[in-house]
């Protein structure tokens, strides 16, 4: 049906795929799984069009094909359901499925809405659904647009001569536990018109969906096994590859936080994400928080930075009771916070390094309320040769450094403003290995001094690598406090009996 | 990847390369226009237009834009005509102060209201000239021999040199420090070419973008107050005109219509620009209303020209 031979994809230093073969049979769920960063997303969007390889081929029914875009992919019967679902909702379902297509249901040049619904009807009921097509999509719940998306990508059926392949990428994270039997339910009927390729971060669920599964782990296939022959335990321990390694998280530079505490939260809850979580923050600590994707700790650490608040409980930071009610708030008390999105929310790529350096610390390079730039250009140039940024000076913008380096600036921002706690949201994501190592090694030098971390990280080696203290959450409660020592670290299965 | 930087520094040093060939295609026309009194003549009719587009200029910085500006500039020269022959003097700082409240309401509605600041000024510029208008009751309000004594600061010169060009290079030098030297500054360039980076980096980004609309009805009421002195005269629609000028200034001197790059001298090369082409027209014998038309023209082929389509897939 599907195969791809000897993918490899690159993105600049970083090896995102290498020399992938997967295949994929007539009626067949092949499951994919792996940790973040392990090559998932990259080898779907090469399979929908949405990037192209840079080494090996797709092959379609044995032929070679080569898709310059999603259009293509349609063409070639490839539909796909992503996780940020693509349904305009301001548009009628009707509408959302024939986008693009309204020229085959016009009469005397306007669109015949009686045949436009008609055919979203039977679209609908491939599905099992009967949701009236004059229904805005904006009013339907999350799993009705989950199957509105694909009988969408169903529709391919009419265009494209042979059978579809259709792509699941993350197609649970946002329904309940019924909606997505529901879905399952309707995958399996659809065997017979279609196959599928199924990602998603839940391995039981993968375990229960597909029929086959690969295994990726940093761009590789590392294994490929019938489902029946999997267990989750097994699933996991081949993504993970090999036990952990304490050399690479610099365990033995691991020292055990003071017991002061700089920041303790209690019974902290918002709305549906998380609720009843206790914290407590040590000076020194990297407290990690584990959970899958729904697990609430995303909306839990942006709550600690003042992005969203809480809706009850209370925060205490340095020992005094406080209110954040913006970004400003948490780093006035002293917080700091290095994004996921390093390019959209770390810096502010097209200024220099100097005066991304002191965007959080302005006043300490101000003499007589008025920015020195003598000094903020000494005192950027100190950071690159503390934390050892590639660089030929402080004044080129940061668009001009790698990854590794950027995040580096992203945390001489922090530690010039004077921040004793900073919160890591996932600081290795999009990192080559060695940069990853130089960030490990900045962790354990800055938390030595007595700033406090909580990390949420990409994946369970590098939580409990890097952890002094790890908690589990699982649908956006605390399930487990786990104590993560030098010497004597969780294993990996000790954490995932709380996350799912 | 060579090739952006030399790209990106030829967009640099453009309208400054542009304003030279301007200035030498007239000379050789003309060779009058090259002497030292003209120049400075040139300099006098580009003071008022510069004063308002240094205050855009702060705007624009922080990716906004103030379609207010020309209306504070009616009602201050309004403000100064009625007001001068009671306060004297006085009648400055409250025009100047009504310039003032007005930016702070522009930048309040932005920023608290959420609304989008082409609309926000869009509001205040019919709620402002509107006050001009009832103010004056709709009539151009002149002010006589014993005001005017007190306009000599604007009409009159030092050395030769005309007072207004010594006033606009003060708010040239008064800006530049502004933007190089305080927080402020710092941070509305961040804002401008990052404004998420800039809010996660705990900057207040509502605040600056208050100050800087604040700055530009501030220094909207210094250019009617100048043109109410050049003019001897207060108009409820004297800055109509100015507005479309003032913008084009900010954008042709290559200050980025999306922010977060640019900055006051940018302003001063577009300003000169936009008054040597008005000139140029003017001797060409180019109708005055034809000339709007130009100015609009070099708007869009200034912004369509500069625009980064990278960064920007999509603009609305």
């Amino acid at each position: 049906m599907l195969e791809t031979i000897g993918l490899s994809k690159s993105f600049g230093s970083l090896k995102a795929l290498n020399d992938i073969d997967i295949k994929v049979g007539r009626g067949e769920v092949v499951g994919l799984v792996g940790e973040n960063g392990a090559g998932k997303s990259t080898l779907m969007r090469i399979l929908a069009g949405v990037e192209q390889p840079d080494e090996g081929e797709l092959r379609r029914d044995g032929e070679p094909i080569h898709l310059s875009g999603p259009l293509d992919a349609g063409r070639q019967g490839i539909g796909l359901v992503f996780q940020e679902q693509s349904l305009l909702l301001n548009m009628s379902v009707a509408e959302n499925l024939f986008l693009g297509r309204e020229a085959e249901f016009t009469r005397f040049g306007l669109i015949d809405r009686n045949k436009l619904h008609a055919a979203a009807r039977q679209q609908l009921a491939k599905v099992g659904q009967t949701i009236d097509p004059g229904k805005r999509v904006s009013e339907l719940a999350f799993s009705e647009r989950q199957m509105v998306e694909l009988a969408k990508a169903l529709t391919l059926e009419d265009r494209v001569d042979r059978d579809l392949v259709i792509l699941l990428d993350e197609p649970t994270s946002v329904l309940e536990q019924a909606e997505i039997d529901i879905l399952f339910a309707r995958v399996r009927a659809l065997r017979a018109r279609a196959s599928f390729v199924f990602v998603s971060h839940r391995l039981d669920e993968v375990l229960a969906l597909s029929d086959r599964i690969y295994v990726m782990k940093d761009g590789a296939i590392v294994g490929a096994m019938p489902a029946a022959e999997a267990s989750v335990p097994k699933l996991h321990q081949m993504m993970v590859g090999h036990g952990l390694h304490g050399e690479y998280y610099r365990e033995n530079e691991q020292r055990p936080p003071a017991a002061d505490a700089v920041l303790v939260a209690r019974g902290l809850g918002s709305g549906r994400a998380y609720r009843d979580v206790d914290l407590t923050l040590h000076r020194g600590e990297v407290l990690a928080i584990a959970g899958v994707i729904g697990s609430g700790r995303e909306e839990l650490i942006r709550t600690i930075f003042g992005f969203e608040p809480a809706d009850t409980g209370t925060l205490e930071v340095f020992g005094k009771t406080v209110v954040l009610t913006s970004p400003a708030d948490a780093v006035a008390r002293g917080i700091g916070y290095i994004p996921r999105e390093r390019r959209v929310e770390g810096l502010v790529m097209l200024l220099s390094i100097a005066v991304n350096t002191t965007l959080a610390g302005l006043d300490g390079v101000c003499r007589r309320g008025l920015v020195d730039h003598a000094r903020e250009r000494a005192v950027a140039r100190s950071w690159i040769d503390r934390l050892a940024i590639k660089t030929s000076g402080p004044d080129l913008p940061c668009s001009s450094l790698s990854g590794g380096n950027q995040q580096k600036v992203v945390l001489a921002k922090w530690l010039q403003a004077g921040s004793g706690i900073l919160i890591l949201d996932h600081p290795t994501r999009g990192l080559d290995v060695g940069a990853k190592e130089e960030v490990y090694r900045l962790i354990r030098e800055v938390c030595a001094r007595g700033t406090a971390v909580i990390l949420t990280a990409d994946t369970l080696e590098e939580t409990i690598g890097l952890a002094h203290t790890i908690l589990v959450m699982r649908d956006g409660r605390v399930t487990a406090k786990i104590d993560a020592a030098p010497g004597a670290k969780p294993a990996q299965v000790d954490l995932i009996e709380y996350m799912v | 990847m060579s090739a952006v930087p030399s790209l990106a520094r030829w967009r640099d040093a453009a309208p400054a390369l542009f304003l030279a060939v301007l200035v030498a295609v007239i000379t050789v026309a003309t060779p009058d226009f090259a002497q030292p009194g003209n120049l400075l003549g040139v300099l006098a009719d580009t003071a008022t237009l510069f004063v308002l587009a240094a205050g855009m200029t702060f705007v624009i910085l922080i990716g906004g834009i103030d379609l207010a500006a020309h209306t504070i500039a009616s009602l201050s020269s309004v403000v100064v005509a009625l007001l001068l022959p009671t306060l004297g003097y006085g009648a400055f700082p409250v025009a100047l102060a009504v310039g003032f409240a007005s930016g702070l309401f522009s930048g309040v509605v932005h920023v608290r209201l959420h609304v989008p600041s082409f609309i926000a000024t869009l509001a205040t510029s019919g709620v402002v000239s509107g006050v001009a208008l009832l103010v004056s009751d709709a009539r151009t309000i002149s002010i006589d021999a014993a005001g005017r004594s007190q306009l000599a600061w604007i009409t009159g010169s030092v050395a030769g040199v005309p007072a207004v060009v010594l006033i606009a290079a003060a708010v040239f030098l008064a800006c530049a420090f502004v933007q190089r030297f305080t927080r402020f500054g710092r941070r509305s360039l961040a804002i401008g070419a990052g404004e998420p980076a800039a809010w996660a980096s705990g900057i207040r980004v509502g605040r600056q973008k208050i100050i800087a609309f604040a700055l530009c009805g501030t220094l909207a009421a210094l250019a009617g107050a100048l043109l109410a002195g050049r003019l001897s005269a207060g108009t409820p629609v004297l800055g109509n005109q100015l507005l479309l000028p003032a913008i084009a200034s900010v954008i042709v001197g290559g200050t980025a219509i999306t922010g977060g790059a640019g900055g006051i001298g940018r302003t001063l090369i577009g300003a000169l620009i936009i008054t040597v082409v008005r000139i140029g027209m003017t001797f060409v014998g180019v109708n005055i209303f034809a000339q709007q038309v130009v100015f609009g023209l070099v708007l869009i082929a200034a912004v369509a020209v500069t625009i980064d389509r990278t960064k920007i897939p999509i603009v609305k």
